[in-house]
């Protein structure tokens, strides 16, 4: 007997014992589908992996298609880059922390910038009175980036920025920081995320429209390449995209059209493709689905190749991607919080097993507010373990050659290819931004995840199963954000007051003309810098050219309430809402908002567009707003409630804000306000002081929202 | 009455509540809105109400956004009514107008209000009309009625203010086919807008594409000359021809009298719209639940009477 017919009397037999043990007519019943559409199997056979699309199977590490790596070696030579994103409020305490790091043995730094700087306003900017300090450090001038790095050698030390909107001047004043420290400019290492596609598309942070930010990109790769050699120049990320709720193909896919469309837009300034594709570098999610996540960066490298090799690059670093990761923030949750730190564990093993070059853990109490020293402790050991005590770091790639890592990593390339060609039909990414099409879709999956959550569907243990009885109260990080923008001010003044405002101004209007005549814009914008501009100055001197961005996307309908047709749950809530309109002649409206710069918005959406299939009016308000603006929008349109989704820690100044602001206009107002998002218990006694009617944290089931909401409305109505 | 007075000195919350008034289907507030609107409607401002309409995509809260920046900036004092089309069958709906508008909301000489269309086509939602009436009595310089242009709801909408804008993108020339003939007749102007970028040159096409169409349309002496205009809402171009223009047509059709008849006319339709909807639903009221007329259509049915007598019948039933 041949060993073929050996293997399909082995299958047949096993196919019979698997159905004899559940107790079913097939394995197909065990079919499962991933939220990429994948239909996973119970068992994948050799059979499996022939003729595959992308995947090279037996395909050596450091050899094209490199699904096994950039390098051959991999973490034999030398282990993952553990790199710790931080940002505190000021410039002091972060170079206090960063400095300690670096002691403790830390190879790089990570900067995370508060929400001002991102987007372009200084910290005496009245529109951004609530978010000054928050989720990062506030840097308003070369002074403070002097602060940043004071006493850490920027020619010794890599250091990678997390900026998009506000590039120019934050990349400036990261250069005139290092010449004030005698460092030249062709001797600063690091990375600078400048991703403005994503921003798009997810996460909001953008100051200018798709175009004229597509160039800032462009002139940005252009001077890198020619002055920084050891600068990257850009970190194209799907990460946000995941937290947006993109399965792993849309992250994939639109992360790596991104990377062409950044291509693009560098050739275009006429550079070679070897000349600045070595220093282009990658920034994916890890979320729980553990497999999934492992294919995904096998076929994120596979295809790259691909992507590099028709553009015509010869230099393996061209053909190489590159990446850091991260463990994922939405997958934490609020409700067993110590949970987090074993979720993080296997999501970081994940990113190890798919052939991360960095890595980044988040923190157990991330779902609940910045991290603290202690939890910040725990997440870098997280990453110490893997590397000392596992083995992990022994062999390089060890799942290759299994038929279920073979196969669905082509299945993830696969169908991600196809994404790639719908968007390159589309005319490129910048297009298909600007049509809103990626955002549609990642707010359509993610909606779809929401769903599947609320249902039961997917279990998140400690949230709908297996509840702790007993919930553990953690201290959390407190931020006085009064303190931090006072002291900001007074530096702002002090800058003002002593610069040469000739210069200045001199250096601002050149900077404004090369907006308007396709200078590179770096140059100019260094120049200003070193003349003491503010960030601010910078970013308003090209809004008067560019213009601001402001976003328009609506949300998805009907995707939600798909999933409950027939759930009893909902069509209680929906039976209650329906009795409302009886009663009141018209539907519960509800004015679903963010305020301040905080522009994460995939809580709003969910809850706007599952609201509003449960059977709501949802007034959808712009992003940006101030609690002022939310006050008025909701009076005119007489509402009902108002939902405040606040993930930046902004809650304190802006809610209460808001309230008075309510009561300014319409002293007798019955309007029910109730936040969501990240918002640490130990304000919930505040908020319930300033009269909010209900605070629904990071997990929290959407119909149980809404039938309380519902509740809230009906009786105010009653009194 | 209370409200009234505090419509009438701009109180924003009021005016917000007696809009939700009138809007609502709840038979008290209905009684309320009725003796509301007799009484403001006694109290007119000066408000031009003008209505935008158009098919989706064309950014035409875009253009309001911009157009009514350039009109706050010069201190008119604005009023905004978007009738939203999105809508669920069966859930709620989602209005997104606002996320376009977010400059324009800021300001305080603006009034913003949202409806949700409950499924009329995009056209004009049910207490629109009163709305506006609440708005002029507040005292705003120009009320904006924003509708979605689905076929027929642009007669609806058009029958509600002193001058029609319709707004279409470049390369619109498919739906010209479809407006030539009932469109032309009820809008003023034609904006064309997205007048910037790569859309420049298709952009002046569709203009001309408009003239030329309407050359065709044989204007009365008295009538004000439609106008085709290009502007673009990201670059702000244009808006203050839009504004010259609407101000140069009010200016011919108060001089022509054709302001007041427009008025006039509009009045007396809503009278005898309101006619028809007491008498329907009284009739549904009294009709509807009849169960002589469940016996009576059995009766058609089987042959024994024709339809013609059971309405008849009905008819005298009612009026009597």
């Amino acid at each position: 007997m041949d060993k073929k017919n050996n293997k399909n009397d082995q299958l047949t037999d096993w196919k019979k014992k698997f159905e004899a043990e559940t107790k079913t007519s097939s394995a197909d019943d065990f079919l499962i589908n991933t939220d990429e559409d994948i239909g996973i199997k119970p068992l994948y056979i050799e059979d499996d992996i022939k003729n595959l699309n992308f995947v090279d199977v037996g395909s050596f590490p450091g050899h094209n298609p490199y699904t096994r790596g950039p390098k051959a070696s991999m973490y034999i030579n030398r282990p993952w880059t553990i790199r710790q994103y931080a940002g505190f409020s000021t410039a002091e305490e972060s170079n206090n922390f960063y400095r300690k790091n670096l002691e403790a043995g830390q190879k790089g730094l990570s900067v995370a910038f508060d929400l001002p700087t991102h987007r372009g306003y200084d910290s005496d900017d009245e529109i951004v009175m609530g978010d000054v300090g928050k989720a990062g450090v506030a840097i308003d001038s070369v002074e403070d980036m002097k602060i940043l790095f004071d006493g850490i050698p920027l020619d010794q030390m890599s250091v990678s920025m997390t900026m998009n909107g506000a590039v120019l001047p934050i990349l400036a004043s990261f250069i005139v920081a290092g010449e004030e420290q005698g460092v030249a400019v062709k001797d600063l290492s690091g990375t600078i995320q400048n991703d403005i596609l994503k921003e798009f598309m997810v996460r909001n942070t953008y100051i200018y429209p798709p175009d004229p930010s597509m160039r800032i990109v462009a002139d940005i790769i252009e001077y890198t390449s020619k002055e920084m050699p050891k600068f990257n120049s850009i970190s194209i990320s799907g990460y946000h995209m995941q937290e947006a709720g993109a399965d792993n193909v849309l992250e994939l896919a639109y992360t790596l059209a991104d990377g062409i469309e950044y291509v693009r837009a560098a050739l275009s300034k006429g550079l070679e493709i070897d000349d600045f594709a070595p220093r282009l570098s990658f920034f994916f999610a890890i979320g729980t689905d553990f497999f999934m996540e492992i294919a995904k960066l096998r076929a994120a490298r596979t295809l790259w190749y691909k992507i590099m090799k028709d553009f015509g690059a010869k230099n393996e670093k061209s053909l190489t991607l590159r990446t850091h990761c991260q463990t994922s923030g939405v997958s934490l949750t609020e409700k067993d919080p110590y949970n987090n730190i074993v979720r993080t564990s296997y999501e970081a093993l994940s990113a190890v097993l798919g052939g991360t070059q960095s890595l980044h853990t988040n923190s157990f109490d991330e779902a609940i507010a910045l991290p603290t020293e202690f939890s910040a402790r725990i997440a870098r050991n997280t990453q110490l373990i893997l590397q000392n005590e596992t083995g992990v770091t022994n062999t390089v790639d060890p799942l290759a050659g299994s038929y279920f890592i073979e196969k669905i990593t082509d299945e993830v390339a696969s169908k991600a290819w196809e994404i790639i060609q719908e968007v390159e039909e589309l005319g490129g990414m910048t297009k298909a931004v600007n049509a809103g099409i990626p955002k549609l879709k990642i707010e359509e999956s993610a909606t779809k995840k929401q769903a599947k959550i609320d249902s039961g569907d997917r279990v998140v243990v400690g949230v709908n199963k297996f509840q702790n009885p007993k919930e553990p109260k953690i201290d959390v990080l407190v931020i006085d954000n009064e303190k931090v923008r006072e002291d900001q001010i007074k530096k702002i003044n002090l800058l003002k007051g002593s610069r040469d405002n000739k210069k200045l101004e001199k250096s601002l209007n050149e900077l404004t003309e090369d907006a308007k005549n396709g200078n590179n814009l770096l140059y100019s914008t260094v120049k200003a810098i070193k003349n003491r501009a503010t960030i601010g100055e910078v970013s308003k001197a090209l809004e008067d050219v560019f213009g601001r961005h402001y976003a328009t996307s609506v949300g998805v309908s009907g995707v939600y309430g798909k999933y409950f047709e027939g759930n009893k749950e909902f069509m209680h809530v929906t039976k209650k809402i329906q009795d409302f309109e009886k009663s009141y002649g018209r539907r519960p409206r509800v004015l679903v908002v963010k305020m301040g710069q905080d522009g994460h918005d995939r809580g709003a959406k969910i809850v706007a567009t599952s609201f509003a299939d449960i059977g709501f009016d949802i007034d959808m308000g712009p992003l940006f707003q101030s609690p002022k603006d939310v006050a008025k929008d909701a009076v005119e349109n007489d509402v009902h409630a108002i939902g405040v989704s606040t993930l930046a820690a902004g809650h304190k100044t802006l809610v209460p804000e808001l309230m008075n602001s309510l009561k300014e206009l319409d002293p007798k107002n019955k309007i029910i306000v109730f936040v969501g998002g990240i918002i640490p218990e130990q304000d919930y006694d505040f908020l319930y002081e300033k009269n909010i009617s209900a605070i629904f944290g990071p997990g929290s089931n959407i119909i149980e929202s809404a039938e309380k909401v519902i509740e809230l409305i009906s009786d105010k109505n009653n009194q | 009455m209370e409200l009234v007075k505090k419509v009438l000195n701009n109180d924003r919350a009021s005016i917000a509540k007696a809009i939700t008034l009138v809007e609502s289907s709840n038979p008290k507030d209905k009684e309320e809105s009725k003796q509301l609107i007799s009484s403001l409607i006694n109290h007119p401002g000066h408000s031009i109400r003008v209505g935008f309409s158009g098919p989706p995509g064309v950014g035409k809260s875009t253009f309001i956004e911009s157009f009514g920046t350039y009109l706050v900036n010069k201190n008119y004092k604005l009023a905004i009514l978007a009738i939203d089309p999105s809508s669920n069958i069966t859930g709620g709906s989602i209005l997104g107008d606002k996320t376009r508008m977010s400059e324009i909301s800021k300001s305080q000489n603006t009034f913003i209000r949202s409806t949700p269309s409950k499924g009329s086509l995009g056209g004009v939602s049910y207490g629109t009309r009163e709305a506006s009436i609440i708005l002029d009595a507040a005292g705003y310089d120009f009320i904006f009625i924003e509708t979605v242009g689905v076929g027929q709801s642009e007669t609806m909408a058009a029958n509600l203010v002193d001058i029609f804008t319709l707004i279409v993108g470049p390369g619109s020339g498919d739906e010209l086919q479809g407006i030539k003939k009932g469109i032309t007749e009820y809008a003023d102007i034609f904006i064309v807008n997205k007048n910037d970028g790569d859309l420049k040159l298709q952009a002046s096409k569709t203009a001309s594409d408009y003239k030329s169409a309407l050359s065709f349309y044989s204007k009365q002496d008295n009538q004000a000359a439609k106008e085709v205009l290009l502007v673009s809402s990201i670059e702000k171009q244009g808006m203050d021809t839009v504004i010259d223009t609407i101000n140069e047509i009010i200016k011919f059709n108060k001089l022509n009298k054709i302001f007041d008849l427009r008025r006039e006319n509009q009045l007396s339709y809503w009278i005898k719209e309101e006619i028809r909807n007491q008498i329907q639903s009284k009739l549904d009221l009294e009709v509807g639940n009849d169960t002589e007329l469940f016996d009576m259509t059995k009766a058609v049915i089987k042959g024994e009477i024709s339809i013609y007598d059971v309405s008849d019948h009905f008819l005298y039933k009612f009026l009597k």
